[in-house]
């Protein structure tokens, strides 16, 4: 039961990815989508989501920090 | 900050305990972690309880600061003295990545009227961090360590040997990052109070005219807000940088534990097969990650500035 941490932390970091990829996968589709509908526009786009798509990356990384957390302290 | 120095009492305690098998948690840890406070590359007094200590991680960020600032000015000083104003060389880069911080980066948020005053924290902020990412990317310290070992033969525990046990990404310690963050942390501040006023910044942080009862909620929320942001940058470059530097480590060692589990052929197997086409390709990444990273931490400064200054309330 020693290691029992490690089972907490990979779970934690196979839903940290799960979360992650649905947010960067809505992202995608919404900014292909948009781009395809108004190509003139593309630059504007990307640049609106870059932002949140950081933001979100942000949180994604914390979360990984704190998984590294609990394998580095037990 | 606190994870760092786990990381090092990790580190610390692969090289006392390395007999025999390897273990690739602590030898990535010790490849990734700075060198142990307690033997610095350069040992320097304690002054008003700082220990000025040169460790490896710092000796990085010296290496960065002195190769960004002999470049940059030697490329500004050559184009200011020609006598036509089109830039020639690599002055046409520089340029290009001048303006496209100013133009792109820092113009949209912080907005015309400011441009000038922030631009150049901006642009010490990405070549700072670009440079930091960079040099931790490109593997002269271990080519010199492997001339170390072959040709120069220097003493256990000499300075040539502490620095060639691998090179090191700064920007991948939480301390560099944190420190960077407080500049933005700082500058948020300023801009704030340079634009509206000492008094009148704080008084922005909350919209103004609402029912009084929902101060009590919004104010701590703004103050926790006005603390994350720096955080958040700081775990995000930090982070992204170990994270990579352990990837590419955790996938050379396959080798090491093949090697362990059926000889020495297996070992070279799976690195011919796996292990170093996977490397590479995840080097290739970290590429882009680097570049990106250096943006984002400029970009989100840029932005969290522009947000002291034009409030949306």
């Amino acid at each position: 039961m020693d290691k029992i941490h490690y089972f907490g932390a990979a779970i934690g970091l196979g839903m940290i990815v799960i979360g992650a990829a649905l947010g960067i996968g809505k992202f995608a589709a919404a900014a292909a989508e948009s781009i395809a509908r108004q190509p003139s526009a593309a630059d504007k786009i990307t640049g609106a989501v870059n932002l949140p798509l950081f933001l979100l990356e942000g949180v994604a990384i914390l979360a990984e920090v704190f998984v590294l957390l609990i394998v580095l302290m037990k | 900050m606190f994870v760092q120095e786990i990381a090092q009492e990790h580190a610390a305690a692969a090289v006392e305990g390395h007999a025999g098998k390897f273990d690739a948690g602590e030898t990535i840890i010790h490849h990734v972690a700075n060198s142990s406070i307690s033997e610095p590359l350069i040992k320097l007094p304690t002054i008003m309880g700082i220990d000025f200590s040169v460790t490896k991680h710092v000796f990085m960020l010296w290496l960065v600061a002195a190769t960004l600032f002999v470049v940059i000015t030697w490329l500004v000083r050559r184009y200011l003295k020609q006598d036509r104003l089109i830039p020639s060389g690599a002055m046409n880069g520089l340029e290009a990545v001048v303006e496209f911080v100013r133009d792109e980066m820092v113009r949209p948020n912080v907005g015309n009227k400011w441009v000038t005053t922030w631009a150049p924290l901006m642009l010490t902020f990405f070549f700072f961090i670009l440079g930091a990412n960079l040099i931790g990317l490109i593997p002269i310290f271990d080519v010199l360590g492997l001339l170390d070992h072959y040709v120069l033969h220097t003493a256990e525990g000499s300075f040539v040997k502490e620095v060639m046990h691998g090179g090191t990404t700064a920007t991948a310690n939480y301390n560099v990052t944190a420190a960077l963050a407080t500049i933005t942390f700082g500058a948020i501040i300023v801009a704030g109070s340079k634009a509206h006023g000492a008094v009148k910044h704080w008084m922005n942080l909350v919209p103004h005219g609402l029912a009084w009862p929902i101060y009590i909620l919004l104010i701590p929320i703004e103050i926790m807000g006005m603390f994350v942001r720096p955080f958040a940058l700081t775990m995000r470059l930090a982070a992204n940088m170990t994270g990579g530097h352990i990837a590419i480590l955790a996938i050379l060692s396959f080798v090491f534990l093949f090697a362990e589990m059926g000889g020495a052929l297996t070992g070279i197997g799976a690195g011919v097969i796996a292990s170093v086409p996977l490397a590479v390709g995840i080097s290739g990444l970290e590429i882009i990650v680097v570049l990106v990273q250096a943006y984002v931490f400029t970009l989100l400064t840029a932005v969290f500035i522009g947000m002291a200054i034009h409030v949306h309330h």
